[in-house]
Parts: structure tokens; C-alpha cells; sequence
């Protein structure tokens, strides 16, 4: 008996036994609130994280390995591939998904005006497909202001 | 003048009774560990204070070593228990080396080691966070594979404290933090899923995993 196989044990236990049970528990969460028109998105997102925490491990330590353990930049060598991974692999999955509603959106309502929701899709699609454009271009506005106002 | 032969004995008993009270300290340190009552452990708290003593007591001889290089004789007798000539000081010294391991370390510390567990159900029960509960059972159950590994640590040199505390250091980085990076990205996702701020644990699960390059990042900035 060791602490370090007590602890690896425990946290084997908790990501591939508890974490699984708990994501059927964020479902059932996640239906009740969407049939009070609650937001649910949180609680069905959440289950299935609980049903990822492996790869999402496997994903973390991914980051954390892009140079040598000694290198002074890791941590933020590893904080900069975690949100270049959200940026052009999730987010690019999330427009696609914007796009889907957008579609079931004009499909539903048939409605094509400025202010119903299909717009707020197609924007935020995207918007999720220039999350590189928007940070040049914000860094291209302080860049022309770096010499102050003239 | 010579030293007699009763304090050459007493030192004997007290050198050999060293690694028993290392391991006092390594229990004390483990309810010192849920004492502390938070979700991590407090540097410079009751647990690193004991687990430093505990270190310390493991490399006394080592460390006594230095009084010969500031120019202080220290005749350390031979510490066999063979040694001890006096009869009733070999026999303290057995019976006290023997109530550690047999009574506190193999019956008492399992118990309160259970203890702790239970006290984790209550601790949920009572709104509060069962895992330090937890954690300091897993502590104190491994006790006696705690000490070995410090043994296993211990060079025997005249730095042989700051070589097994440098050991530590790389075991608790090395081994521990990864695997409680895990339990922290399953903090994360519970947050998320409850509404709760999620973003700081995540930057603690990488900052687990990547503890020695910000040492070395602390380093370059000096």
C-alpha cells in the first residue's frame, strides 16, 4: 500500500467509473431544464465531458509536452496549443453546428428578417471560423495606436 | 577525557529510536494533512513541518557529520543494538522500536486511517469536501511505504536531508501532481456542468503537469 497508487487508484475510480455514472445523472439534468426552458446546454455539454475525461486527460498532456520538461515556455507553450485547439478544432465544430441551427431556424420559422434568430447563428458561425482574423485585426488596431493620437 | 560508557549508550538508544520517531512524524504529518482542512496541503504547514522532521530524523547520522567538518568531534558510537552495553537501555530501546511498529504503525494507524474515512462521509454529509479526508487515509495507510522510500532516497552523504527533501521534490512533481491533474480536470468538468467557474482549474491541471519548466521558468527570471 502507497500513497501513489492509493491516489492514482482514486483518480482511475473517479474518471472511469464515477465521472460515467455522474454524465447519465447530467442528462437526465439537462432534459428537466429543457422541458422548464431552462438553459440546458451546460449539463448536456457537462455529461459529455464526464464521459471524456480520458481523452480529455490524454488531450491535456498533450499540451503540456509540446518542448522539454525543462524548458522555462512550457506552461505557456502549453496554455497557447489549448486555445489554439479550442480556436480551430472545436470552434470550427461549433460554426458547423451554428450553421445547422441556422438552417432549422429559416426551415421553422420561414421567416428571413434581420432580427430572428437565424442571424445570430450565421454570425456567430462565423465568428467562430475568424477567431484568427478578429486577434490580427485587434492586434492591427493597437499596432496603428501604438503612436498615440495625432 | 574519556566518555563513559551509560552516555555512549543513551546516545546509541537515542540514534536508533531516530527512524522510529521518523516514522511518528511521517503519522503525525498524515492528520496533520486533513487537519489543515482545505483541498491542498499548506507549504510550510503542520504537514510539510512534520514531513520535514520526518526527514530529518532519517538522516540524522548524515547530518550529525557536519559538526566534524566545523571542527567539533562527535564520536558517534557504533548504534548496533549489540552495541548498547547497558542492559536495560538495549532493552528500552527494543521495546520502544517495537510499540512503534507493531502497535502505532501496524494496528493504530489503520484504524485511524478508517477513522479518517468515515469522517470523509461525514464531511459530505456536513456540506464540506470529502476528499481531504480521503487523501489523508490514503497517507497514513501508506506510511510504512512512505518511509521506505525515503530510506531509498537517503545517500548517506553529509547532505543526505536536502538530497531525500530534493527527492521528495521531484516525487511530488514527478508522480503526484500528474495524477492529481486528472482529479482537478474532473473538478473542471463538474464546475462546468454545475455552472461554477471552471477556467482556473483548468489552468491548475496544466499547471500541474508542467510544475518543473515553471520552476525553471522562476529560475530564468532571477
Amino acid at each position: 500500500m502507497s500513497f501513489d497508487h492509493g491516489i492514482l487508484h482514486l483518480a482511475d475510480w473517479v474518471g472511469n467509473v464515477i465521472m460515467p455514472t455522474l454524465a447519465a445523472a447530467f442528462i437526465i439534468i439537462a432534459i428537466l431544464q429543457f422541458s422548464k426552458a431552462q438553459e440546458f446546454a451546460h449539463s448536456m455539454y457537462g455529461a459529455l465531458a464526464c464521459l471524456m475525461v480520458s481523452g480529455l486527460t490524454r488531450a491535456f498532456e498533450t499540451f503540456a509536452s509540446q518542448a522539454a520538461w525543462n524548458n522555462p515556455d512550457l506552461y505557456w507553450l502549453s496554455i497557447v496549443t489549448l486555445i489554439n485547439w479550442v480556436a480551430n478544432v472545436i470552434l470550427p465544430v461549433y460554426a458547423a453546428s451554428q450553421v445547422a441551427a441556422m438552417a432549422l431556424r429559416l426551415g421553422v420559422f420561414s421567416l428571413v428578417h434581420p432580427t430572428s434568430g437565424w442571424l445570430r447563428h450565421f454570425v456567430t458561425a462565423a465568428l467562430c471560423l475568424m477567431v484568427s482574423g478578429l486577434l490580427r485585426l485587434a492586434e492591427f488596431f493597437v499596432a496603428q495606436g501604438v503612436g498615440g493620437l495625432r | 577525557m574519556a566518555t563513559s560508557q551509560l552516555l555512549n549508550d543513551i546516545i546509541s538508544v537515542l540514534l536508533l529510536l531516530a527512524p522510529s520517531a521518523a516514522l511518528l512524524s511521517l503519522v503525525v504529518a498524515g492528520v496533520s494533512l486533513r487537519r489543515e482542512g482545505n483541498m491542498t496541503f499548506a507549504i510550510g504547514g503542520g504537514f510539510t513541518k512534520w514531513m520535514f522532521w520526518a526527514v530529518v530524523f532519517l538522516t540524522l547520522q548524515p547530518l550529525l557529520s557536519w559538526f566534524a567538518s566545523f571542527g567539533v568531534a562527535v564520536p558517534l558510537p557504533s548504534g548496533s543494538p549489540g552495541g548498547i552495553a547497558t542492559g536495560w537501555l538495549a532493552n528500552f530501546q527494543t521495546d520502544v522500536t517495537q510499540f512503534v511498529t507493531n502497535f502505532v504503525v501496524q494496528r493504530m494507524v489503520p484504524t485511524l486511517a478508517a477513522f479518517f474515512v468515515l469522517r470523509a462521509v461525514l464531511d459530505a454529509a456536513s456540506g464540506q469536501h470529502p476528499l481531504p479526508s480521503i487523501l489523508a487515509a490514503m497517507f497514513l495507510l501508506g506510511t510504512e511505504t512512505t518511509y521506505s522510500l525515503l530510506q531509498s532516497y537517503n545517500t548517506g552523504t553529509r547532505y543526505a536531508t536536502v538530497d531525500v527533501l530534493e527527492s521528495l521534490w521531484n516525487h511530488l512533481v514527478g508522480t503526484i501532481m500528474p495524477i492529481t491533474a486528472v482529479l482537478t480536470l474532473v473538478g473542471a468538468i463538474l464546475n462546468f456542468a454545475t455552472r461554477k467557474p471552471f477556467l482556473r482549474l483548468v489552468a491548475v491541471s496544466l499547471a500541474l503537469l508542467t510544475v518543473s519548466a515553471i520552476w525553471k521558468l522562476v529560475n530564468s527570471m532571477m
